[in-house]
């Protein structure tokens, strides 16, 4: 017990100086420095959210484009980012596995959690912004809103881990990232609630655990102005099989990684 | 202690494997000051990745039961595009140091002055081994494992080295590989020479030398 607490207390000094180092490497001490980490999910969501109030009006579906553009955007930035970034992340670090307290997870979490404060920072601004000038309703329900939430960084951080030791083992996946991540979108949940869709569509997306996610967040956000669908046995049951089979994948990395 | 018990190390060559060691058995105690002696390629500085957990064996085990330096060598453990201080604040922090403390001793150490305010990548190999050098002094370990191609300083750097890591911390162990049998012979009261995937062990360095000559 005494050596699970001392490794967790070494992980936790591990992991807040590898963000810090994150954080100067990507961002440098100048200007804003670290506040620029929210700044690619806000102009996303605020521009292309504009974007879409002049092409379909003020309204869909009875809610405000410019909100809804918003609480999907925001999540999506996340997702195509993680992957992005989950990409060879263990042979780019390989100079940090020199210090042995330092584990191939750290780098995966680094990472992730870098993102996510980036998204929940601009999901923040971007709602205080639009709240005050009418644009943005005040959130229903704040609880499931988080549930939501906390189900979808956990879904994109399940895919970073069975990513990041992949990408190591094959170089076509690199590739392939930013056409999946886009085709990946229709079944995000990121423009659609699954209220408006067809039954078919429905049956598919169902088994999306970032729609049930999604209908979280918007539940929270838009109460009931929408209606939203959703269970937790699915994202929960895809989070976990995701989860254990990317801890499996990077535990058998390691073993074959090459430090130079 | 540093006990490797039947360590086997291969990479994958083309189709096949190349298999670097095999089942090596050995075991380092407290102050033993080892030097690996091998041709280039016989696997000292795998060896020397595998005792300090950059890579891990293909199969075996390794146990390690006192603190063991990482690897001091050119490559590895540090972030080239970070300043030296920047680099010097990281390792404060994951090994749990007070930065201020640390950051004194590496730039009265190292003595690279400005030159620590500018990114890694730009500094020369000597360079690269002072910093190395002062930070893991810095840390304070059991066991060091150093690999002869950072001794690149100057006279007066190696001198320094020297009194440190050998005059004041007479008492740590030292895993050391070299070619140079001058230096074996001045640091080290054992030598392993390894050959074939595997090392053997003598508390006689000149016995261990002679048997090098004769590889």
């Amino acid at each position: 017990m005494s050596r699970l607490a001392a490794g967790w207390g070494i992980q936790r000094r591990v992991i807040s100086a590898l963000m810090l180092r994150e954080l100067v490497t990507r961002f440098g001490r100048e200007n804003i420095g670290f506040l620029w980490i929210m700044a690619e999910p806000l102009l996303f969501a605020l521009l292309v959210g504009v974007l879409w109030r002049f092409m379909k009006g003020p309204e869909e579906h009875g809610v405000s484009v410019i909100a809804f553009v918003a609480t999907g955007y925001i999540p999506l930035t996340l997702f195509r980012q993680t992957l992005q970034r989950a990409v060879r992340v263990f042979s780019v670090n390989g100079s940090l596995l020199y210090h042995r307290q330092v584990q191939v997870l750290d780098f995966i979490f680094v990472r992730f959690f870098v993102e996510l404060i980036g998204a929940m920072m601009a999901y923040l601004f971007i709602a205080v912004l639009l709240i005050t000038v009418g644009e943005f309703p005040v959130p229903a329900n704040l609880g499931i809103f988080l549930v939501g939430w906390f189900y979808y960084a956990w879904f994109v951080l399940a895919m970073a881990l069975c990513l990041a030791p992949l990408s190591e083992e094959s170089d076509i996946l690199e590739k392939l990232i930013p056409i999946t991540t886009y085709i990946t979108i229709p079944f995000s949940g990121t423009f659609t609630m699954m209220s408006w869709l067809t039954p078919p569509a429905q049956a598919v997306l169902y088994y999306s655990p970032f729609v049930h996610a999604m209908e979280m967040m918007r539940d929270g956000i838009f109460g009931s102005r929408v209606d939203a669908e959703y269970s937790f046995a699915v994202p929960t049951t895809a989070c976990m099989v995701l989860t254990l089979f990317g801890l499996i994948l990077c535990r058998r990395v390691r073993r074959h990684l090459v430090v130079e | 202690m540093i006990i490797c018990d039947n360590v086997n190390k291969s990479y994958p060559m083309g189709s096949g494997r190349k298999h670097v060691l095999r089942g090596l058995d050995m075991v380092v105690t407290k102050g033993q000051r080892i030097g690996f002696l091998g041709r280039n390629g016989a696997g000292k500085t795998t060896l020397i990745k595998l005792i300090g957990g950059v890579e891990l064996p293909t199969s075996g085990k390794i146990t390690r039961k006192m603190s063991v330096s990482w690897p001091l060598g050119f490559g590895g453990g540090f972030q080239g595009s970070l300043t030296g201080y920047d680099n010097a604040r990281f390792i404060a922090r994951i090994y749990g140091h007070r930065y201020d403390e640390l950051k004194d001793f590496v730039a009265d150490f190292s003595e690279l002055g400005s030159q620590l305010k500018m990114p890694v990548k730009t500094y020369s190999s000597g360079m690269r081994a002072r910093l190395a050098f002062a930070l893991s002094l810095a840390i304070e370990f059991d066991c060091y494992l150093v690999d002869e191609v950072i001794m690149v300083g100057d006279h007066t750097f190696f001198e320094k080295c020297r009194y440190e890591l050998f005059e004041k911390r007479h008492d740590r162990s030292m895993i050391f590989a070299s070619h140079s049998a001058d230096l074996v012979r001045q640091f080290c009261n054992g030598a392993a020479v390894i050959h074939d995937g595997n090392a053997t062990m003598y508390d006689d360095v000149e016995e261990a030398l002679d048997r090098y000559y004769n590889l």
